[in-house]
């Protein structure tokens, strides 16, 4: 399992990885899978914008998502086949005159999105609630969980038939999921 | 950037932790009738990755109640209380945890607790330090702690944690206060103590 942390970017190839972002809160965990080439990745955004001088890319909705994009393609991924899961941005603390860095990290990120055209296939963002979110690269799976209740899909397993990926792999991870208690994906 | 914090200066500002969580455990033990131990502060300058992860673990259920600080420092106090200590700390208190009333005493906590903790703060620095009303939220601790060091972090990579621990003698009941400066201010700080970068 691979913890993305505040601010870090990681992408796998590797069917048997897990890339996970735990609580989530006004963060985001933006995750892009290409199923096609077995490839997964998710950026730990914390802020909309960038300044000169700022800190790691991952940490800027405005310089994740192309270094994000970047690392996916390193690792054969083709932008056609992306699909885009969005989670986090909630709103944690109603403080008087705080601003509102979870919605505002959302739009950023949404914005960036449709800059380089790509499309947001599942999102669980907004409200109060902290979330951790889990991909696994090899079933090519997302779930999301929040706080006291247990874990939901958020895209499912591919479909037999639609994918030219290893199965063997695919079904190990499936495997693993289901340890997870993650629900396994159509097959 | 912010130059890194040497080691003179992350003494100093464990040292007014120290004596600011020292309040705050005066207070403590008064209100409860019990003995509070305070356990060595620690002052951790991290990038905010590692300074979350100091916190705890990442998906432990907590109870965080922060207020801002406004003033000569602008900052934010928060305190970190495990969900099964809450539970705890309203028993002692002869409060039911989770219900409004719960989360109403431990919001008086932190509020009480807080202010202690920023009259101890304020003597040694001299500093003016004006806390706005205290929010209480009960989630997964990496999801407090991150949202709160986003607002306080800017775009540095880089958060300064003064972490400050204090145990009720004899329960399994203790609470974290931390104390996250907005980046910019951590000047403000040392200053007084003439430690200024």
């Amino acid at each position: 399992m691979a913890s993305v942390r505040m601010g870090e970017i990681a992408v796998s190839r590797d069917p048997a990885e897990e890339l996970v972002a735990l609580g989530l809160g006004s963060c985001i965990g933006l995750t892009i899978l290409d199923r096609g080439a077995g490839v997964a990745g998710l950026a730990h955004v914390v802020l909309p914008e960038s300044q000169p001088g700022a800190g790691p890319a991952g940490k800027f909705a405005d310089l994740a998502i192309p270094e994000l994009i970047r690392l996916l393609h390193s690792v054969g991924a083709v932008d056609r086949r992306f699909e885009t899961v969005l989670v986090g941005g909630a709103r944690m603390f109603e403080m008087s005159g705080g601003l509102d860095i979870g919605a505002r990290n959302e739009a950023a990120v949404r914005a960036a999105l449709s800059h380089y055209r790509i499309s947001v296939r599942a999102a669980e963002t907004g409200g109060n609630m902290g979330r951790t979110v889990r991909v696994f690269v090899g079933a090519g799976i997302v779930t999301c969980r929040s706080g006291g209740t247990s874990a939901v899909t958020l895209l499912q397993g591919r479909s037999a038939g639609r994918s030219e990926a290893q199965p063997a792999a695919a079904a190990a991870a499936g495997a693993r999921a289901n340890l997870a208690g993650v629900p396994r994906g159509r097959r | 950037m912010i130059p890194p914090l040497n080691d003179m200066q992350l003494d100093a500002l464990r040292e007014l932790a120290n004596i600011a969580s020292g309040t705050a455990a005066t207070a403590l033990s008064q209100m409860l009738g019990r003995e509070v131990e305070l356990n060595v502060p620690r002052a951790l300058a991290l990038p905010l990755a590692d300074a979350v992860d100091a916190c705890g673990p990442p998906e432990a259920e907590v109870s965080g109640v922060v207020f801002p600080i406004d003033g000569d420092l602008e900052a934010l106090v928060l305190l970190l209380i495990p969900a099964e200590h809450a539970h705890a700390l309203c028993a002692m208190l002869g409060v039911e945890a989770g219900t409004d009333v719960g989360d109403s005493a431990l919001c008086e906590i932190g509020n009480i607790l807080g202010t202690s903790y920023l009259n101890g703060l304020a003597a040694m620095t001299g500093l003016a330090l004006l806390p706005s009303p205290p929010t209480l939220k009960s989630d997964m601790l990496a999801a407090i702690v991150s949202s709160l060091l986003a607002a306080t972090s800017g775009i540095d990579d880089l958060a300064l944690v003064l972490d400050s621990e204090l145990d009720v003698s004899g329960e399994a009941c203790s609470i974290s206060f931390l104390l996250l400066p907005t980046v910019g201010q951590i000047d403000g700080l040392l200053a007084p103590l003439g430690l200024a970068g």
